[in-house]
């Protein structure tokens, strides 16, 4: 059998690690295989050579494809990839056009005009810093934060532990909307309104409950004996922590870092909430103004939305690939090397 | 260089009804290689964890040197840790990790290489002081987290079953090197295992523990010859000590099968013989304190071979006595056959002698 009678499987095989049984069912290999195309490559290469064999053992177990189907199952990715793709080609497409609508427009000519009107008109500059302060502040707060109440939760004798471990599992199911009111007089009666200050305290309480609850179960899995070890070689506990857990926990942090960046430069609920002053609006509620335009739906300028998305996407695209190993290290809770 | 004292020393972990530790004393003597031994839950890896700190005492003391320490930190303790899992940092090299006390403790430059130096050349690291703990093989990182120790010249060694991770070969090879270590540094080391052959051999002195309190201290061969009390009898040696109910008969001691030993001379023990009398003995023969003949002896016991197990080096002839069974180590060439009668003779240097009630040691 020949490697042509199934040409869709990815040249790459899935992270398996050689002599561990493969996980995937024989059935549903292909769809899972091609609906993973942000794996990241490396991960993948390591254990290359392994997989292979067990891969064409199991092709050889299974009926031949006829052509017909062949071309079905590419047909209905090729569909899906366009449908799911279709949104990023015209967010391209539109901003660099001067008239773009909100159908798919080849633009003619490619122009700069939209991104020059973002920053002069909609004055998008200050925008990006006002989101850039509050994402990464919010990034650094997180993340110390939950390093050190991880560690809290997962080592330290505290009454009641179970039982604040798992209320703040709970904290996490509330929905946000719901304590929209109580946030807004509570920032008001604090004079955290219109600051920085409050957008970083409340989107650091947003993403706190589910990284802490990670964070302890990444200190979980560092041994005792590592810091005990420190101890006796003359740290004290603040500085075990600090040069063995730590960097133990990197994966984990780097999570941590990535998601609240992520969440604080996406919200717009609690901007909403405590934000009137147009010179300290984040750039996700630029788009929502910039949407509504002069106050109706119908005179939307596409284009400057779509300059807009670009700019609003490139930070996240730094942030992934900065973050990639460690948070896919982290995602997948792994503690090789230890 | 440094005396360990323990004082009356009790800890009991919570939800437990019987102390870890119960009320234990026990001295390390200054550069002395003392190995605590005990079954698996007896207490001795907690007594080991309140010495170095990382576990607290209800109550008692210890004392390095005559200076209580029960109150400091690990890290005030000078007292160096070899742990069963190694607990090298992963993220540093075999050189950081070594180095790692010393630039805790701000040692100048030139003293830490120094140290270094003389920590691989001892351990045979020089080679490996690039790697990762990960690259390392067990016996290597076993290396590696005793140089990490002997670095600091600490006053005392704490070593916590620091073979047991190790397989055979590499524990009898290590075992060697931890004695040869420790003799040229003469520092005091405090030993923890559950592995009697590695006390056996590495020990000055050996503290059995059992239930929490230290059952008997002494070297090896005390130990071994002079059991302090049953649970020490059956604990050490391999097979244990034969036990066989007794009673006593003038000068002879009469086992349940009718089988006559003369009493063990010496004047200390008669009295405590004939107070125990009443409540009958137990007495124990090391295996290798029967003699074992194929042929009728006079005053040796008629008995009948049970099972035979052949160890190479010796033989370990089981033989049914009454309801019970006798261990009898014999030469290799001896084999006799299951149902085979051959005669028994208890060696006199040999009988050792308990209570039956409190298990406690009566005479030698």
């Amino acid at each position: 059998m020949s490697t042509s009678a199934s040409p869709w499987r990815p040249r790459l095989p899935l992270p398996i690690r050689p002599g561990s049984a493969d996980p995937r069912p024989t059935g549903a290999t292909t769809a899972q295989a091609s609906a993973a195309p942000g794996l990241p490559v490396e991960v993948a290469a390591d254990v290359a050579v392994a997989p292979r064999t067990a891969a064409r053992r199991r092709r050889g177990n299974r009926p031949r494809r006829s052509p017909v189907e062949w071309l079905l199952v590419h047909a209905a990715f090729a569909l899906a990839l366009l449908f799911f793709l279709s949104p990023f080609v015209w967010l391209l497409t539109a901003a660099f056009n001067a008239r773009a609508d909100y159908v798919l427009q080849w633009p003619s000519p490619w122009t700069l005009d939209n991104f020059r009107t973002v920053f002069t008109e909609l004055d998008f500059s200050r925008y990006l810093r006002n989101s850039l302060i509050v994402s990464l502040s919010t990034m650094v707060l997180t993340t110390i934060t939950v390093a050190l109440a991880g560690y809290s939760l997962s080592r330290l004798d505290i009454r009641r532990k179970a039982w604040i471990t798992y209320s703040i599992l709970l904290l996490q199911t509330m929905p946000l909307s719901a304590t929209m009111v109580p946030i807004y007089g509570l920032a008001r009666e604090l004079g955290l309104r219109n600051n920085y200050l409050g957008l970083i305290l409340i989107h650091t309480a947003i993403e706190l409950p589910f990284l802490v609850w990670m964070m302890k179960n990444f200190f979980d899995a560092v041994p005792r004996y590592l810091e005990e070890a420190a101890w006796i070689d003359g740290r004290s506990k603040f500085r075990a922590w600090f040069e063995i857990l730590l960097p133990m926990a990197r994966p984990g942090l780097a999570v941590a870092a990535g998601l609240s960046f992520l969440s604080a430069w996406s919200e717009v609920l609690m901007v909403l909430v405590l934000v009137d002053d147009p010179d300290l609006i984040t750039v996700p509620f630029a788009f929502y103004r910039a949407a509504r335009g002069s106050g109706s739906y119908q005179q939307v300028d596409y284009g400057i939305i779509a300059a807009l998305g670009i700019l609003y996407v490139i930070p996240v695209l730094i942030m992934f690939f900065a973050t990639r190993r460690l948070m896919v290290r982290g995602l997948m809770n792994s503690t090789r090397g230890l | 260089m440094a005396v360990i004292e323990f004082e009356r020393l009790s800890r009991r972990f919570d939800g437990q009804d019987v102390p870890a530790v119960n009320d234990l004393s026990l001295t390390v003597a200054d550069g002395e290689l003392l190995v605590v031994l005990g079954p698996s839950g007896c207490g001795k890896s907690t007594l080991l964890r309140i010495l170095a700190g990382l576990e607290e005492a209800d109550a008692g003391d210890i004392r390095l040197d005559g200076r209580s320490i029960i109150d400091l930190e690990p890290r005030d303790r000078d007292i160096a840790l070899v742990f069963q899992q190694y607990a090298l940092y992963p993220h540093l090299s075999a050189r950081d990790n070594i180095l790692y006390p010393l630039k805790v403790r701000n040692v100048a430059q030139a003293e830490r290489q120094t140290r270094l130096g003389r920590a691989a050349t001892m351990l045979n690291l020089d080679r490996l002081l690039a790697r990762k703990p990960a690259q390392l093989s067990g016996g290597e990182q076993q290396r590696v987290a005793l140089g990490r120790a002997i670095v600091r010249e600490p006053k005392a060694f704490l070593m916590d079953e620091p073979l047991s991770n190790l397989d055979a070969k590499l524990r009898t090879h290590m075992r060697t090197e931890i004695k040869a270590l420790v003799q040229d540094l003469g520092t005091t080391t405090f030993f923890v295992t559950h592995d009697q052959s590695e006390a056996m051999t590495l020990a000055d002195r050996i503290a059995v523990m059992s239930a929490g309190t230290i059952q008997q201290v002494g070297t090896p061969d005390e130990v071994y010859q002079h059991p302090a009390n049953r649970f020490v009898a059956e604990f050490i040696g391999s097979p244990p000590m034969n036990l066989l109910r007794a009673r006593a008969d003038g000068d002879h001691l009469v086992v349940a099968d009718g089988w006559r030993i003369p009493a063990p001379p010496g004047g200390r023990q008669r009295p405590s013989l004939d107070a125990s009398s009443g409540s009958g003995l137990t007495l124990g023969l090391r295996p290798e304190a029967i003699r074992l003949s194929q042929t009728a002896e006079p005053g040796a016991l008629a008995a009948e071979v049970f099972l035979t197990e052949p160890l190479g080096s010796e033989v370990i002839v089981n033989i049914r006595l009454g309801d019970e069974i006798v261990k009898v180590r014999t030469a290799p060439e001896v084999r006799p056959a299951p149902h085979d009668t051959v005669w028994l003779t208890a060696l006199p240097g040999g009988v050792r002698l308990f209570d039956r009630v409190t298990g406690q040691a009566l005479a030698g």
